[in-house]
């Protein structure tokens, strides 16, 4: 008999099984976990809700009933002492094949009726951002490709201990450890993807990349070790060794599961999502270079060709260099890990490079010969699938190109200068981007792009000037509206997707508030000709930043739960509050962010602003609970840190939880120390408007150009305080 | 004394115990490299709150582990030899009460060795060695669930064989479930 024949009778048998149905019944069920207890997707967004953690938590319950089933069909022979008889009429080898095919049969069904009954209940919930191919790929990737994983699992669990005890005991360890102590590790979670977001205005089509290739990791890996197994399945009376010697006489099987178990090693180690960064954040030895001696460049371009079916970039980039120096000068230039760097050529010709493996902040360098010649034009070809940063490993999909956004951040877009100094007018640049017609090209600042080109093959090449060495740009299908407030011309580009939910909800009267309460404590923004400022909605990013000229709006910000929650008065976001406080305190004012130990920055300032500007808006006790209670349970928790009051075991840990803890430590001083004493510094100058005059007048100071930073002293100065006086007690009260 | 040697050799001497230890005390280590070196409640990673924590993190598996020594005692093929040792001159309920102790035996030794593979733990990264302060935590965590354990399987293993296998899970189910504060201690 062969598997073919059996499969057929046997899965007749395993679907007619009241236990299977049972199983499910219950899987079908599971994701409704999804939406009540297990929540791992934390973001806002409709589709993290009632999309991402149903189907999290149907991959979750659904592989855990499918081991269990697994299990109980592999020991049922056994159970049922009729192992002897099937084995004379069937080989074991064959059996073990077609129960695996059948399980794997019944949970494909299973999660086809899953999808089949929870697609109204989605579209329901999720309401006008519902996307089809999102919803067939959520499922499919997040619960479908948890069930055979779970499956193998248990699988050779029993093929290699042939007990149930030991099996369900190991396979409650395997996944314990995915639940738990490996969920932050987005290659080990086999069992719950590292799924923090998905989008519901833009695609999100790197986050399912990731998510799938994580899954197709184990699914080699747990096949190749179910091919062990399989190998040791016991024959003719024989132990463990003996039969597993016996089935490897066949080469191909031990061929198979040595090829599984390698591919699976490869793209473990070469997964190409993510990068292999310094978790050293004070480390910026990038900014360390010397800068080449006689080297000045006048001038850069590129021309960047995104692949928004592949998530690929290619593209040529051409620096302008003056070589004074009559020697050959080393050029460095910052480069996303992922990209190849395929030629480099000065004047023509090529010229010998070198890209380091060592990786900071999300790039490689890439180090240029320059020859001696005095004008050199030096054309460098890269391209390739950006990879995120290692920092943000569990926050995946920011890096997201397609057909409906892209995002490219500096190094992403073109190779970042990092070590040669310009002439007087500092770094001009032409970018030229072709993407398909159906996307609007926002550069993140104050310039604006003009289409140049139209193709016959559906795409425009757009163009824009600068004046970096680096540079953001977004795109997708956005909607533009202009808003006057505070003096200038506010554009605010949304997704077309949420038109609705942004006009019904009065987005744009939300963002005049916080421009028009910002303008009138602290003073006008000034952005020279034009008087323009971008704010874009982004694809879910947990944050945001800003530049001269523009800010970014988390979309989780905007979403139809969001701005429908009374308890916020229905205004925006805080996060859009606090992006756009930025084009105050971090850009129309700079922070010195060379030291990375003090908690003096931008970040305090603005997220003082923030809270009262939420307390104009909400209230008073809602800005105390969400602000100010917030604040005080970190730093105390920072104060009480075991680490922080005995700072020599933290030299006894390993470098890499050294940094996780010194890295967490840092945002707790920037973002809720500072701003509790920025709110003791208001109490001891005499109240919220002393504190507004003190702050106007810090904004509007005349700037010391050979240093035009805002530091601590001179709040300090400005409020007649010290530091000590701000010193806040273990026991913080105010 | 002889019967209770052979229960305890019968426990623990194969495949499963020795596979149980194996999973315990990589999933032990995996909790003390990623949880209990970063402190809880401020406290130090060697203080009783975090080696507590520790424990309560094992107990799920420890639980099973437990258990699943009963499932020894009260699956079918024990029942069927039950006729013939029940014959032998000793009083049921002692040779119940030796059986018991066997399971007993076993899940102290696993638990002794979670705690020898703290100390470890300790001792390695931060050259510490006052185990004497956590002896008191241990006892506190450790003693009162696994003995509701093996009491409480061994009850249902009376009842029915598979009801000690749906009493396994009980520890993960108390975890997921959204309990009100004043039953956070079955939280862990």
């Amino acid at each position: 008999m062969n598997t073919l024949r059996l499969l057929p009778l046997e899965l007749g048998r395993l679907l007619k099984s009241r236990l299977t149905r049972i199983i499910v019944l219950l899987t079908v069920c599971s994701p409704i976990a999804g939406l009540i207890l297990y929540k791992p997707a934390s973001a806002s967004t409709m589709l993290s809700v009632y999309l991402a953690n149903p189907a999290i938590a149907g991959g979750v319950a659904g592989g855990i009933l499918f081991a269990l089933l697994t299990v109980f069909e592999w020991d049922r022979v056994g159970r049922s002492r009729t192992d002897a008889l099937i084995d004379a009429a069937v080989s074991p080898l064959i059996m073990a094949l077609t129960r695996l095919l059948a399980v794997l049969a019944a949970a494909a069904l299973t999660l086809g009726l899953t999808m089949l009954v929870w697609l109204p209940v989605s579209v329901k919930f999720i309401g006008s951002v519902f996307d089809g191919a999102d919803y067939v790929l959520a499922y499919l990737i997040f619960m479908g490709l948890a069930l055979p994983l779970s499956i193998l699992a248990a699988a050779c669990a029993y093929q290699f201990t042939r007990r149930t005890d030991l099996t369900l005991v190991l396979y409650a360890a395997f996944a314990a450890l995915s639940l738990t102590v490996w969920a932050d590790d987005w290659q080990l979670c086999w069992l719950n993807p590292c799924v923090w977001a998905l989008s519901d205005d833009f695609s999100n089509y790197r986050i399912f990349r990731s998510a799938a290739y994580m899954r197709l990791t184990w699914l080699a890996a747990l096949s190749g070790i179910w091919t062990i197994s399989y190998l040791c399945i016991r024959q003719y009376g024989k132990g463990l060794p003996t039969s597993f010697l016996h089935s490897a006489r066949k080469l191909y099987r031990p061929f198979l599961a040595l090829l599984l178990l390698a591919c699976s090693v490869t793209a473990y180690a070469a997964q190409p999502l993510v990068d292999d960064s310094n978790p050293d954040l004070t480390a910026m030895t990038f900014y360390e270079v010397p800068y080449a001696e006689g080297l000045i460049c006048t001038g850069r371009s590129a021309q960047v060709f995104p692949d928004t079916s592949a998530g690929t970039v290619s593209g040529t980039a051409t620096f302008h260099f003056q070589n004074t120096s009559g020697q050959e000068q080393a050029a460095a230039f910052g480069i996303n890990p992922g990209y190849d760097v395929s030629s480099v050529q000065a004047n023509g010709t090529n010229t010998p490079f070198s890209v380091s493996s060592y990786q900071e902040y999300n790039e490689a360098m890439l180090e240029v010969s320059i020859p001696s010649e005095g004008q050199v034009d030096l054309t460098i070809e890269y391209g390739g699938f950006p990879q995120e940063s290692s920092g943000m490993a569990s926050m995946q999909g920011g890096a997201e190109i397609s057909t409906e956004y892209l995002c490219l951040e500096n190094a992403e877009l073109s190779p970042r200068l990092l070590n040669v100094l310009p002439d007087e007018n500092m770094y001009p640049t032409v970018i030229e981007i072709t993407l398909p017609s159906s996307m609007t090209v926002i550069p993140f600042g104050t310039s604006e792009a003009q289409v140049v080109a139209e193709h016959n093959d559906g795409t425009k090449t757009w163009r824009y000037e600068s004046n970096s060495t680096g540079g953001i740009l977004y795109a997708g299908d956005y909607i533009r509206e202009d808003i006057e407030a505070g003096g200038i011309t506010i554009e605010l580009y949304y997704g077309r997707r949420h038109q609705s939910v942004m006009e019904a909800a009065g987005a744009a009267d939300a963002v005049k508030a916080v421009v028009d309460y910002c303008t009138e404590h602290y003073g006008p923004l000034s952005f020279g000709t034009g008087g323009t400022l971008k704010l874009i909605q982004s694809r879910v990013t947990g944050g945001g930043y800003a530049t001269n000229g523009a800010s970014l709006l988390d979309e989780a910000d905007f979403t139809a739960d969001n701005l429908s929650d009374t308890g916020k008065g229905g205004a925006a976001g805080e996060v859009m509050i606090h992006e756009l406080v930025h084009q105050w305190w971090g850009l129309g004012n700079m922070f010195d962010t060379a030291d990375g130990t003090t908690p003096w920055s931008a970040e305090g300032l603005t997220v003082y602003t923030t809270y009262r500007i939420v307390k104009e808006l909400y209230g008073q006790s809602y800005a105390q609970e969400h602000y100010i209670e917030q604040w005080r349970q970190a730093a105390d928790d920072y104060y009480l840190n075991f680490y922080v009051r005995n700072p020599e075991y933290l030299e006894s840990l390993p470098t890499d939880k050294q940094l996780e803890i010194t890295n967490s430590l840092a945002y707790v001083r920037q973002y809720c120390e500072m701003p509790l004493k920025i709110l003791k510094a208001e109490q001891l100058v005499g109240g919220e408007e002393a504190m507004d005059q003190i702050l106007y007048n810090l904004f509007n100071r005349e700037l010391d150009l050979t240093y035009p930073y805002l530091t601590y002293q001179d709040f300090l100065d400005a409020c007649g305080l010290t530091e000590e006086e701000l010193n806040l007690d273990e026991n913080i009260s105010l | 004394m002889k019967i209770f040697r052979y229960e305890c050799r019968r426990l623990l001497w194969n495949k499963f115990f020795f596979g149980l230890l194996m999973v315990l005390l990589f999933y032990g280590w995996q909790i003390l490299n990623n949880i209990t070196i970063l402190g809880v409640s401020h406290t130090a990673p060697f203080s009783p709150q975090s080696f507590g924590d520790y424990l309560c993190r094992m107990i799920p598996l420890l639980w099973i582990g437990a258990l699943f020594f009963l499932t020894f005692f009260t699956s079918g093929k024990a029942r069927r030899t039950a006729a013939l040792t029940d014959a032998a001159p000793i009083r049921p309920q002692i040779y119940a009460l030796i059986r018991c102790g066997a399971a007993l035996t076993g899940t102290a030794l696993l638990a002794c060795l979670c705690l020898a593979e703290a100390a470890v733990f300790y001792s390695h990264y931060f050259r510490w060695h006052a185990w004497g302060s956590l002896l008191l935590p241990a006892a506190v965590t450790l003693i009162p669930s696994l003995v509701f354990a093996l009491g409480s399987g061994w009850l249902l293993g009376r009842i029915r064989q598979w009801l000690v296998y749906v009493w396994m899970p009980l520890p993960f189910v108390l975890q997921a479930l959204p309990l009100p504060a004043a039953l956070g201690i079955w939280n862990c």
